[in-house]
């Protein structure tokens, strides 16, 4: 090989052509699936399976021998934190979808029962913003990771 | 992203069926040359795939979600255990990897 630094640089610009291209940074472009919903359950349904997305992207990132084993480590610390939010939000927007079925099902009763299903509903409700907003920061933190890996 | 690359890989291609045209004494050169574009590029696609397979899924989820929100139907209760479902599987998954990866 007569012009093996040619060869090289060659070698590199076809290597980071198609990496720098799916690069977002700084790009208003990245999905967020939250922003498409409209209802509290649609939310929650939202970021449990956009939550499920960067697990899956995360598995690959440690099963990759190249990744350094600190990163590795990181990755699972924030998996371990944000798995039991992601189970708290589950059942908070289960009650949630309960409390609500519920509150339907009482359109034909009588005032006092249509009461109780309506307060039930608004604790619910309370319930599942609160799960939400516990939940949004530590899947962020892990999707901050998998991005930094990623590109 | 992928789509580039296939037009790349093709163009490879291309150019490989003119390598009986190039000089004798450069065609073994010329040829190593695009072995190396061809394992570059590769590699690349691998890249690429990877960083648009997560935003594929969230997409994905995004047309879901704004399906739901235009016909204005609420999470059922079975729509709810899919998704939670696919994150324990996720989770399941992710840790079994990250235990094999701890002990190699």
């Amino acid at each position: 090989m007569r012009h093996p630094l040619r060869v090289l640089a060659l070698a590199c610009a076809l290597t980071l052509t198609p990496s720098c291209a799916s690069l977002q940074l700084g790009s208003t472009t990245i999905e967020n699936p939250l922003a498409a919903a409209q209802t509290m359950d649609q939310r929650a349904y939202a970021l449990l399976h956009a939550y499920a997305a960067i697990v899956e992207e995360a598995t690959d990132i440690v099963a990759d021998p190249a990744t350094p084993q600190a990163f590795k480590r990181a990755l699972g610390q924030a998996e371990r934190v944000a798995t039991p939010a992601a189970e708290t939000l589950q059942i908070a927007v289960s009650a949630y979808i309960r409390a609500r079925s519920d509150f339907d099902a009482a359109s034909g009763a009588n005032q006092s029962v249509i009461q109780r299903a309506a307060t039930a509903l608004s604790v619910a409700a309370h319930r599942l913003n609160e799960a939400v907003a516990g939940a949004q920061a530590p899947i962020a933190e892990l999707e901050g990771l998998v991005r930094a890996r990623r590109g | 992203m992928l789509n580039l690359l296939l037009q790349l890989q093709l163009l490879l291609a291309a150019l490989s069926a003119f390598l009986p045209l190039v000089p004798e004494e450069h065609r073994a050169r010329a040829g190593e040359i695009l072995d190396i574009v061809a394992k570059v590029l590769s590699a690349g696609g691998s890249i690429a795939s990877n960083a648009d397979d997560l935003a594929a899924k969230l997409v994905a989820v995004r047309a879901e979600v704004e399906a739901m929100a235009t016909a204005k139907s609420a999470v059922s209760a079975e729509q709810l255990d899919a998704a939670m479902n696919r994150v324990r599987a996720a989770s399941t998954g992710f840790r079994a990897a990250l235990e094999a990866a701890e002990t190699q």
